[in-house]
C-alpha cells in the first residue's frame, strides 16, 4: 500500500512541477466555459443567492450547494477529453 | 511466474486508471471552486447582477431563432433581387453590381481613372480602330493584379511605329556621331 501511496505522491509532484497541472486546469475552464457549464452553474447561483439573500449569502452557502451539482453536470466529452490527456502523462510519468 | 507479471500489470493499470479518475475529481473540484469564490467576490463587489434589467426588456431583446431570419429578427437576404435605378445613366442594376458600375459610369474610383489614362495614351499612338478595342478590354482587365498586362500591352503598340519621327532622327544622328 505503501508503496502506491508513494507513486501517487510522486505522480502529483511531478504533475505540479512540470506545469502540466496548471495546463490541465485551463483545460478544463475552457472546455466547461465553451459547453456552456459554467452558464448554468451561475444560473444555479443567482437561485442560492435569491434564496439566502444578496446580503448574507456567504462562500460556504455556495459551495455546499454548487460543487454536487456541478460535478455532476461535466459532459462526458470533457471527462473524456482531460482522461486522455491524465492517462497519456501518467503513462510517460508513472513508471 | 509470467501468470504474476500479467495479474501485476493489469493491478497496476486498475490503480493508474483509479489515479487519473481521482485527478480528474481534483480538477473538476478546483473548477467548481474557482466559480464559488468568482460568483461570491461579483456579489460582495456588486456587479453579479449588472447584466440582468426588468423583465419586459430581457424579452424585448431575446434572441431570435426562426428561418430567414438572423439573431435580431431582422431579413438578411433582402437585398439579393432588389434592383436599382442609377442616377447618371438612369439603367436598372441588380443591387450587388451597382457600386462597381457607379464606379465606371460616373468615372471615379481606380479603375476608372486607369481606363481614361490608357486610353488617353492609345488613342495618341494608334488610329480609332484600336480605340473599339479597348472597350472591350475594359473588363478583362478589371483587376489590379493586370498591371503587368497593361505594362506589356503599352510596350506592344510603342513598338508599332517604326516611322515615328523620333526614330528616324536617332539613326540619322548615329550615323553622323561615328563618322565624324
Amino acid at each position: 500500500m505503501s508503496k502506491e501511496s508513494r507513486m501517487r505522491a510522486s505522480v502529483n509532484q511531478k504533475l505540479t512541477e512540470m506545469g502540466e497541472r496548471e495546463r490541465l486546469k485551463e483545460l478544463l475552464r475552457a472546455k466547461l466555459t465553451e459547453c456552456g457549464w459554467k452558464d448554468q452553474m451561475k444560473a444555479h447561483c443567482k437561485e442560492v443567492i435569491k434564496e439566502k439573500g444578496l446580503d448574507h449569502v456567504t462562500v460556504e452557502d455556495l459551495v455546499v450547494d454548487i460543487t454536487p451539482k456541478g460535478r455532476a453536470l461535466v459532459p462526458d466529452s470533457v471527462k473524456k477529453e482531460l482522461l486522455q490527456r491524465i492517462r497519456a502523462f501518467l503513462a510517460q510519468h508513472a513508471t | 511466474m509470467k501468470m504474476e507479471e500479467v495479474s501485476m500489470s493489469s493491478l497496476d493499470n486498475g490503480k493508474l486508471e483509479g489515479l487519473a479518475q481521482d485527478i480528474l475529481s481534483d480538477l473538476v473540484e478546483d473548477a467548481c471552486l474557482g466559480l464559488c469564490f468568482e460568483v461570491h467576490r461579483a456579489v460582495k463587489q456588486g456587479y453579479f447582477f449588472l447584466d440582468d434589467t426588468d423583465q419586459e426588456s430581457m424579452r424585448d431583446f431575446e434572441i431570435v431563432d426562426q428561418p430567414g431570419l438572423d439573431v435580431f429578427g431582422q431579413v438578411y437576404n433582402q437585398w439579393k433581387n432588389k434592383e436599382c435605378v442609377c442616377p447618371n445613366c438612369s439603367r436598372s442594376i441588380a443591387a450587388s453590381r451597382f457600386a462597381p458600375h457607379l464606379e465606371k459610369c460616373l468615372g471615379m474610383g481606380r479603375n476608372s481613372s486607369r481606363i481614361a489614362n490608357r486610353r488617353i495614351v492609345t488613342g495618341n499612338n494608334t488610329n480609332n480602330k484600336s480605340e473599339s478595342d479597348q472597350e472591350d478590354n475594359d473588363d478583362v482587365n478589371d483587376n489590379d493584379w493586370s498591371y503587368g498586362a497593361e505594362k506589356k500591352a503599352k510596350k506592344r503598340k510603342s513598338d508599332k511605329n517604326p516611322n515615328s519621327p523620333r526614330r528616324s532622327k536617332s539613326f540619322k544622328h548615329k550615323s553622323t556621331c561615328l563618322f565624324p
